[in-house]
């Protein structure tokens, strides 16, 4: 029978610190580039692999308080970071692998975000860097 | 330079914390996420010479 | 336990005018353009910071009264200005810091939007200058 996964308690490191309780969708992406190699002869066009370029996007709950969002992001923006998301808050394995980017790029970093009545969420984009997966 | 742990986003706060390459150090202690514990080098002393 | 910001009532200043009571929604990213530095040897992009050009984007009620919207902000469009944004008006401190752009540039001012039945409401944004927080 399928099996899904719900993200009920998932694991998200922003270097090194973990900001899992501020957050409310990661969403990591492999990108691993196509570079278009059709030719004469083809009916149909055909690709191959050029850079990887993976990207990490958060949505967290803004916070200034100690130890909360802001605290942990202020000093990242403009910088490469190292971030990590796993399914669940567990040990690793194979059915719960962790997948990291070392040196991803923060080039955008919301400050303030919100409308009345709402509480207010910040959207964030890692880009690039290095691709790694562990499952022990 | 050694650090300490002060936040549980880290983990146990007291616990030492050993960075590897690529954390962004500055960021953590501006957080407040660790502080240094390296102390600061005191200066030899000189001792007063006696006057008979 | 993780803790959150409710923007109910922020300060919002352009100029020399708070304009916090026309405000709807404001959001000021911070915003650190990534140049690419990827080379040969790399199986993946990598990116370093190039220049900041934050920007701030509000919504307000347009108003025609004097001392409202449109009269604080009618000498503003096509010149560059001051925008302070907090997330309470308590006093500045670490957990509530004051964001400033200073000499960012407004491009345009709309003047009449609206549909029947609605509210007129106004969105601006401004973009570039000097990036501060100040934390008392």
């Amino acid at each position: 029978m399928a099996t899904s996964t719900y993200l009920q308690s998932p694991s998200v490191v922003i270097n090194s610190v973990d900001v899992s309780d501020q957050t409310t969708s990661a969403t990591f992406t492999r990108v691993i580039e196509q570079l278009e190699k059709t030719a004469f002869g083809s009916t149909n066009r055909s690709y191959t692999s050029g850079l990887e370029n993976s990207t990490l996007t958060v949505t967290l709950y803004q916070s200034f308080a100690a130890s909360e969002t802001y605290a942990t992001l202020a000093a990242l923006v403009g910088t490469n970071v190292t971030v990590s998301v796993a399914p669940a808050s567990g040990a690793q394995s194979a059915t719960n692998p962790k997948f990291t980017l070392t040196g991803a790029y923060l080039e955008s970093l919301p400050l303030v975000a919100g409308s009345y009545g709402q509480l207010s969420t910040i959207d964030i984009t890692f880009t690039g860097g290095a691709y790694t997966v562990a499952i022990v | 330079m050694a650090y300490k742990i002060a936040s549980e986003r880290l983990g146990k706060i007291g616990d030492e914390f050993e960075p590897t390459d690529d954390v962004n150090i500055e960021a953590l202690i501006e957080g407040g996420f660790i502080q240094s514990t390296s102390k600061v080098q005191k200066t030899a002393k000189t001792e007063a010479s006696e006057q008979e | 336990m993780a803790t959150t910001t409710l923007l109910q009532n922020p300060t919002v200043s352009v100029g020399a005018n708070d304009l916090t009571d026309q405000c709807t929604a404001a959001t000021f990213t911070r915003v650190i353009e990534q140049l690419e530095k990827t080379a040969f040897g790399s199986t993946n992009r990598s990116y370093t910071a190039g220049l900041e050009n934050s920007t701030i984007t509000l919504t307000l009620y347009q108003s025609f009264a004097s001392t409202e919207t449109y009269d604080y902000l009618k000498s503003i469009v096509g010149t560059s200005t001051n925008v302070v944004i907090k997330a309470t008006s308590a006093a500045t401190s670490s957990t509530n810091p004051q964001f400033t752009l200073t000499g960012c540039y407004l491009e345009s001012l709309p003047l009449i939007t609206g549909s029947y039945g609605q509210l007129s409401t106004i969105d601006l944004s401004f973009v570039g200058g000097s990036y501060s927080v100040a934390t008392s």
